[in-house]
């Protein structure tokens, strides 16, 4: 508490509302990872410029027309440079920016969460919603989320079968369902 | 030697912070308090705050015997972190309060106790409270 | 402004059934407000295929209690767990937790549930007021106007928004080329299309949005490193003395009228609003050494201004047609879906949409009011459910819900895919609101704008020379400028800086 006094005593007007910025800041950052380092900013400047120039170059294809007869692919162009020019911008100042954040060992957990929305996606029309909603379920309280197996099947069970009754039942929604 | 004492606020845990306290206050050893939180939730109604923590320390001092809390989280399974404090403090007796469940009751929805019971290695004595 | 209208607006919101949605928006905005993890714009992305299937006037009014009801429920858990439910209620929990280790926690939730509910309904009465007027005014609005405006405000949003200006304009610039994609209405080619029969339609805002907020949100969450877990302080007496009250009244004034004006201003709202009023708070307090410490008014300035702010954000996108933030472009996406055009005619063409749900917020706030106290208990309750158990329910309620809008899988993986970016880009600091607000806002935009070339003859710098479009322009032109010019300014004193530290350091040895 004292340390935090410490740092918000008013030295000037303006530096209040900046110390408060920081210190919100600093409690919303606590339970992330570290920040990344210089090559995230210049990876994710690059993909910028990628994505500015692909559109650029697809929307020349679409023909550009004139200022007087816009063609179909004038505001993807212009918009797409935008993106370029901006992308250059953030690659010449942007290195030394802390706001991206470290993959960390926690991040394989996201590929995981991941592959389980992939995997309902696949097969949702296959089998149904219950079957591949239940293993989703099992995945994320088992294994991401460090659940006793007792836990994890109350919860899977009891979110399925209520998704059950509240789609097929209480809103009529049709779903792909096996049962 | 330590004794360590399961402890959450409750009349089980009452009651074996009360037979804790007073073997060891018998045998002369230490107290370590364990106040295990379940990790990964926002609020574990099981934990106890520092104030109440030092009335916890107070009641050991009233009876002469020297304590400490330890606040160890707790993942899935209690029983792990009943195993590495026991290790670490170097406990010869283990005390915890039991709820009287029914055998039904216990079936569906486990029983710590059991687990403690069956899985460490040192005595455990388990304290019901006064009925 | 129509009496009638305003009049008929509550015989509106207070039908039984929009009732009932005002009730269960409040309800679950205050849940996602008492719960750290979700905000009220994932909720609302993830939320949206089922708005749809009701009447719009019924969800619209569920959607606007999300997002208001969410800043009554972050005041909760900051003073009692020191745990911020909501980013705009990180401030409360400054002075808010202070008071409850002090045992005032019962008239710390008390004067925020109070702060809160004059902050809204002040905002309320000024939306009333100010609303139609707006509305009348921007009428006269060609589409060069609106393309300046929207512009105006989507530039705002990058610039005024939290994280970095430069990485956020990149990312609403990426958000109007993803709105290109489908079929060209001017010249009927496709664009970005790829051969593709699904893609041929555009994209689907809801589920961009889903993506974008939702799917992004629970993965992201899933780096999340765990805090501590937390003793909740328990609430004594529940209602603040009227000493306390005569005590905040000012910082609650203050809060409002801040909240009010920074609400509006796109980029702004309640995050920004409740550092404001904060600050302001310290800076005129005869003893600011109390803050931090205990200051009721540390608790009731920013919630006044939380709950202002939300409100008055409204009044862009109801009057304008422009979202101010990104819970606000969830909102314009609901109305497009809903086949309700946002913008100037609103007011005319759907008075019981406009005053439905304006109105249904006086009776909001006052569910909320009465409702934020005795439901505490019930709340901490909730708190008790780890959110791993949480998050495998919104999966399943996020793929199915994306999957009832068209019964289509490829919306499911769209929706997966822009998670994917959405998570990229929270980890590298892009913000994804802005992308959003400029996806929702994309096509009207190029229609705007392509309109107005149509109108001109082909000829751009009459975007400048119509009066109205020139002034937003301007507006537009300084503040893009304006970053520029502070740094120049600041390069300009730096070399005075550096060559004072030499003579510092010499001084020290």
């Amino acid at each position: 508490m004292s340390e935090r006094d410490e740092r918000l005593t008013p030295a000037a007007g303006d530096d209040i509302l900046a110390q408060l910025e920081a210190e919100v800041a600093h409690e919303l950052e606590e339970h992330r990872p570290p920040p990344g380092g210089p090559a995230y900013q210049v990876i994710s400047s690059l993909v910028a410029l990628a994505v500015g120039v692909t559109g650029a170059v697809l929307a020349y294809g679409y023909g550009l027309g004139t200022l007087r007869r816009p063609g179909a692919g004038l505001w993807p162009f212009v918009v797409s440079m935008l993106i370029v020019v901006l992308s250059l911008l953030l690659l010449l100042i942007g290195r030394r920016l802390q706001d991206s954040e470290r993959f960390t060992r926690a991040s394989l957990l996201v590929l995981v969460g991941l592959a389980t929305f992939v995997g309902v996606a696949v097969l949702l029309p296959i089998i149904g919603f219950e079957i591949p909603s239940l293993l989703l379920c099992v995945v994320w309280l088992k294994f991401l989320g460090g659940e006793s197996w007792r836990s994890t099947a109350i919860v899977s069970l009891a979110t399925v079968v209520a998704f059950y009754l509240l789609f097929l039942y209480g809103l009529s929604i049709p779903l792909p369902h096996l049962f | 030697m330590t004794i360590l004492i399961g402890y959450i606020p409750t009349p089980p845990g009452e009651a074996a912070l009360g037979a804790g306290l007073a073997e060891a206050a018998r045998s002369g050893d230490d107290v370590v308090i364990l106040n295990s939180p379940r990790r990964g939730s926002y609020v574990d109604v099981a934990l106890v705050d520092d104030g109440s923590a030092g009335g916890l320390l107070a009641r050991a001092e009233e009876q002469g015997v020297t304590a400490r809390v330890d606040h160890a989280e707790h993942g899935a399974d209690i029983v792990d972190a009943f195993t590495t404090l026991v290790r670490e403090s170097d406990a010869r007796l283990v005390v915890i309060g039991l709820r009287r469940r029914s055998s039904v009751g216990k079936l569906v929805m486990g029983s710590n106790a059991q687990r403690l019971l069956l899985e460490l290695d040192v005595p455990v004595l388990c304290v019901k409270p006064a009925r | 402004m129509n009496i009638d209208a305003f009049l008929s607006g509550f015989t509106s919101a207070t039908e039984p059934q929009n009732l009932l949605y005002c009730l269960i928006g409040v309800l679950i905005g205050m849940l996602i407000g008492v719960l750290p993890g979700l905000g009220p714009a994932a909720t609302m992305a993830i939320l949206l295929p089922i708005v749809v299937t009701v009447d719009p006037v019924s969800g619209i009014i569920m959607m606007a209690g999300i997002y208001y009801g969410a800043q009554y429920g972050g005041t909760i858990t900051s003073v009692l767990l020191q745990l911020p439910g909501e980013a705009s209620s990180v401030v409360t929990v400054f002075d808010g937790f202070a008071l409850a280790k002090q045992g005032k926690a019962g008239a710390a939730l008390g004067v925020a549930a109070i702060g809160s509910f004059v902050g809204a309904t002040i905002s309320i009465v000024g939306l009333t007021l100010l609303a139609p007027l707006v509305a009348s005014w921007a009428l006269d609005f060609g589409p060069p106007e609106y393309a300046a405006l929207a512009l105006l405000g989507v530039l705002l949003v990058a610039t005024i928004g939290s994280g970095n200006t430069v990485k956020a304009m990149i990312a609403a610039a990426t958000g109007l080329l993803f709105a290109t994609v489908g079929r060209d209405s001017f010249t009927n080619t496709g664009r970005f299309t790829f051969d593709s029969l699904e893609l041929a339609e555009g994209l689907d805002f809801v589920v961009v949005a889903m993506g974008l907020f939702g799917v992004a949100e629970i993965l992201y969450n899933l780096e999340e490193r765990h805090g501590k877990v937390h003793v909740p302080v328990k609430v004594g007496k529940v209602w603040p003395t009227r000493r306390d009250l005569r005590q905040s009244s000012g910082a609650i004034g203050r809060g409002s009228v801040i909240g009010f004006f920074l609400g509006v201003l796109p980029g702004g709202g309640a995050v920004m609003a409740s550092l404001a009023a904060y600050a302001t708070e310290k800076r005129i307090s005869k003893n600011p050494e109390r803050f931090g410490r205990g200051a009721l008014e540390g608790v009731a300035a920013p919630e006044s201004a939380n709950n202002a702010a939300a409100t008055s954000s409204f009044i862009p996108l109801l009057t304008l047609g422009i979202p101010a933030n990104a819970s606000m472009g969830m909102l314009f996406a609901a109305l497009l879906v809903l086949g309700v055009t946002p913008g100037p005619q609103l007011v005319e063409e759907n008075p019981e949409l406009f005053w439905g749900v304006i109105n249904s917020m006086y009776i909001g706030n006052l569910l909320l009011l009465l409702l934020s106290i005795p439901l505490v208990g019930i709340f901490i309750r909730v708190l008790r459910v780890r959110p791993a158990i949480l998050a495998p329910i919104i999966c399943v309620i996020t793929i199915i819900g994306v999957y009832t809008i068209n019964n289509s899988t490829f919306d499911i993986f769209v929706m997966i895919l822009f998670g994917i970016v959405g998570y990229l880009m929270k980890k590298t600091g892009f913000e994804p609101g802005p992308m959003v607000l400029a996806f929702v806002l994309g096509a009207i935009l190029e229609d705007s704008v392509r309109r107005s070339l149509l109108i001109f003859g082909g000829d751009p710098t009459q975007f400048f020379t119509r009066p109205i479009s020139g002034t937003i322009l301007a507006c537009f032109l300084l503040v893009v400028l304006l970053p520029v010019i502070q740094a120049v300014r600041h390069r300009r004193t730096a070399p005075t800086t550096t060559a004072d530290q030499p003579d510092r350091k010499d001084s020290l040895r």
